[in-house]
């Protein structure tokens, strides 16, 4: 393999990093005296140009290749992985251009985009120390992002949190990875398969992948390892927290599967009711499990937007670790299509909440008392993001909760299989619906305080907003969009 | 005489590290620096013994030298003295001590009762960590994460340069 | 009785504990960042000892990762302490208490 190769492989990668640096050329060389809505919108536009040069490039050129020891994967898979990434990414700088929560915007934007960078490597990797690093990469940036409100100590204490469990958990899944690394003298996951695949499931192996879950984990925020999660998200600044609980869920919800998946294989154990045999589908189911029963419960006494949000992130890990415990190609595409639709709905969600904390200071569910007289637009999306985290047809959530279920289900065909997974899910949908009504309500029939402000959201974000929801409306509508596309890209990419 | 070494500098490793966390007799953080200094010297010392010598240099370097005067820096900075009046709780440091007992308990039952499989099928180690296999290897083989770890240092750079400037509005 | 690769682990497994214990029961800021370190560490001897009992390379390439990206991680953190001491003059993580739990 040669360098030039390399390079046009990492093409994509390579633009946004040139874009960052421009990023944040252009603001601190450049735009320095100019006011600060102006050096948002070029930092902006420069990203998003950077987002699309990539997009272009990937579409235009048809790679396929596995270098360096499986670091750099390049197929359809992980194309339209970071083909999602990247889309979430100039949604998140869309949604961020018109807020006003820090003065260092080419900073903002260039991070914003290393973190993006970091995202797409990790998606685009089969080996162990590409996945830590590239891991690494992501969570600083957003550690950094979550910080980013200087004005508010929520900001900072938010991100010291974040921080706090994030290098818990990366101490945890290092040691989980050495351990590993140790039985299988690989560092490649499909290596590392062929080696662990002839032996017994021993107390090492076990304590390996305990390890390796609990890393992942909490990157996921799934139950036990969740705690960072609401404050993160209340503390953070709104766009950043929107990036956290959309791009980087994408990307983490996808190594985890692969390293479970590709790394373990052979080692799955099983997860059905009255017959649970240990390797580490049980402890995903077990994850998944109390995921869905805590963050459903803990979110209906939520009083704040934000943090409702966090708590329903928690729930929706649950529901999403039902793919990735599935195991075959149906799991991983309904797995696919549930973030990714999760991620465009909680990014719109958090837009609105963005809209009306810059109205009313704070996310607080009186703020969005009468928010339909006062933006029906923006009241009306709101609904749309809400009814698909809850699941109603014909919104995405619906069918990416429907797919998801339905592949959980005919995973097993014996001993009633996943079933019992999938009816707590069910009853779990059910009891979500609560909450998220409570805010719909708060929108549409609470009256407006008298206080509240009259100013009305601009077109811009209002467009941002809409085009989402129009996205989560027409995913749930045609979803073989995606699906169909995920499913042959499995095929090709050969997962399984 | 390795083993000697290894087992003086395990122990010196352990204790150290012990004093890192839970020092008895003071609760001041620089205290804890220096034992962490002592710890990583130690440590150095366990990479030479694995014939890691690269890595044992680069760990004084990078850890003892930057990383621990990065935290001393922080310390005096901030002149952190009210400290050592806290009371520490009795619920959570139970708690907490036996959680981790219990994981100390299984990954150590793990590692001695299943360490000989673990290193059944290994040869007579031979593996020399010197410079310049090392540095091939990460020159080539490496290379792309190398060059990712140039971008995680500018993110490192950009971070710590906006957290820690102060805003002139 | 010779140091063979699970004294190595075993040391290992101690310092990573240690590190963990530190983190749920120190209060102070920077000495959970000192404890996070331990763990890390621990990683690493876990690392460089399978390294050279499989006869490869790859393990020791990961430490020289690790310690950069730990270092990289350490200033990240360290700039969180002081941003949040100019706010409020505190290290303790008992007074991160705006959001409640």
């Amino acid at each position: 393999m040669n360098y030039f190769e390399l390079l046009t492989l990492a093409m994509p990668e390579t633009i946004l990093v040139i874009a960052a640096l421009a990023v944040l050329a252009a603001d601190l060389l450049v735009m320095r005296e100019e006011p600060v809505r102006h050096r948002f919108v070029v930092a902006a536009a420069i990203s998003c140009v950077g987002c699309c040069a990539g997009l272009f490039w990937m579409f235009n050129i048809e790679q396929h290749a596995s270098v360096l020891n499986g670091m750099l994967v390049v197929d359809p898979l992980t194309r339209l992985m970071k083909a999602a990434l990247l889309a979430l990414t100039v949604f998140t700088v869309l949604v961020s251009v018109e807020r006003d929560f820090t003065a260092h915007v080419g900073e903002y934007c260039a991070l914003i985009l290393l973190a993006t960078i970091g995202m797409m490597f990790l998606v685009s990797s089969e080996e162990l120390l590409m996945i830590f690093l590239s891991l690494e990469l992501t969570s600083l940036s957003l550690y950094i992002l979550a910080a980013f409100n200087k004005r508010e100590l929520k900001s900072a204490e938010a991100a010291l949190k974040y921080f706090l469990f994030g290098g818990t958990a990366a101490a945890f899944a290092l040691y989980g990875l050495s351990l590993i690394y140790g039985l299988s003298g690989a560092t490649n996951l499909r290596e590392i398969a062929k080696a662990l695949s002839g032996q017994a499931l021993d107390p090492l192996l076990i304590c390996a992948i305990v390890m390796t879950v609990i890393g992942f984990g909490f990157k996921v925020a799934a139950v036990p390892f969740h705690l960072w999660a609401p404050d993160a998200y209340q503390g953070a600044p709104t766009p950043s927290a929107a990036f956290i609980a959309s791009g980087s869920k994408v990307a983490s919800f996808f190594i985890f599967a692969k390293v479970m998946m590709l790394g373990f294989a052979g080692v799955e154990g099983s997860a059905v009711w009255r017959g649970m045999i240990s390797g580490w589908v049980p402890a995903i189911a077990l994850l998944a499990a109390l995921s869905m029963i805590f963050g459903n419960l803990a979110a209906i006494a939520q009083k704040n937007v934000k943090r409702l949000l966090a708590y329903s992130a928690i729930a929706h890990a649950g529901y999403a670790l039902l793919g990735v415990l599935t195991d075959n190609a149906q799991g991983v595409a309904s797995l696919v299509y549930y973030v990714i639709t999760y991620a465009l709905t909680v990014l719109g969600a958090f837009g609105v909440v963005a809209v009306v904390e810059e109205f009313s200071g704070d996310s607080q569910f009186g703020n969005f008392a009468g928010l339909a007289r006062r933006a029906p637009c923006l009241a009306f999306c709101m609904m749309i993001f809400m009814l698909s985290l809850a699941g109603i047809p014909p919104l995405a959530g619906f069918f990416g909760k429907f797919y998801l279920f339905a592949a959980a289900v005919g995973s097993e065909s014996t001993n009633l299989g996943l079933l019992w997974l999938v009816i707590l899910a069910v009853a779990m949908s059910a009891v979500s619906l609560y909450y998220y009504l409570q805010v719909l309500k708060q929108i549409y029939v609470a009256e407006a305080p008298a206080s509240a402000s009259t100013a009305r959201p601009s077109l811009f974000t209002q467009g941002v907003v809409a085009v989402l929801a129009a996205a989560v409306v027409v995913l749930g509508c045609a979803p073989n969009l995606l699906l169909g596309r995920l499913l042959e890209a499995i095929k090709v990419a050969g997962l399984y | 005489m390795q083993d000697v070494l290894f087992y003086c500098f395990a122990a010196l490793t352990i204790l150290c590290g012990f004093m890192v966390v839970a020092n008895p007799w003071s609760r001041n953080p620089v205290t804890s620096a220096m034992f962490l200094v002592l710890t990583i010297v130690s440590l150095a010392g366990l990479f030479t013994l694995l014939h890691a010598f690269f890595l044992a240099a680069v760990q004084v370097l990078v850890y003892a030298g930057a990383v621990m005067v990065l935290f001393l820096f922080v310390i005096m900075l901030l002149d952190l003295k009210e400290e050592a009046r806290r009371k520490i709780r009795g619920f959570g440091m139970i708690s907490g001590g036996i959680a981790v007992a219990a994981v100390f308990g299984i990954i150590f039952k793990t590692l001695v009762f299943d360490t000989p499989r673990l290193s059944a099928g290994l040869s007579a180690p031979n593996l020399e960590g010197v410079t310049k296999p090392l540095g091939e290897t990460l020159f080539t083989r490496y290379l792309l994460p190398f060059e990712i770890l140039s971008v995680l240092l500018l993110v490192a750079m950009v971070g710590v340069i906006l957290l820690s400037k102060r805003d002139l509005r | 009785m010779t140091a063979g690769l699970e004294h190595y682990l075993v040391v290992s497994a101690i310092l990573f504990c240690l590190g963990l214990l530190g983190v749920i029961l120190r209060r102070n800021l920077l000495i959970i960042y000192m404890s996070l370190e331990l763990m890390l560490n621990a990683a690493n001897l876990a690392f460089v000892a399978l390294s050279r009992f499989n006869n490869n390379l790859d393990g020791q390439i990961m430490v020289f990762f690790i310690i950069t990206v730990a270092a990289a991680e350490v200033a990240v953190g360290l700039a969180l302490i002081v941003a949040l001491y100019r706010k409020r003059q505190t290290a303790h993580v008992e007074d991160l208490t705006l959001m409640k739990l």
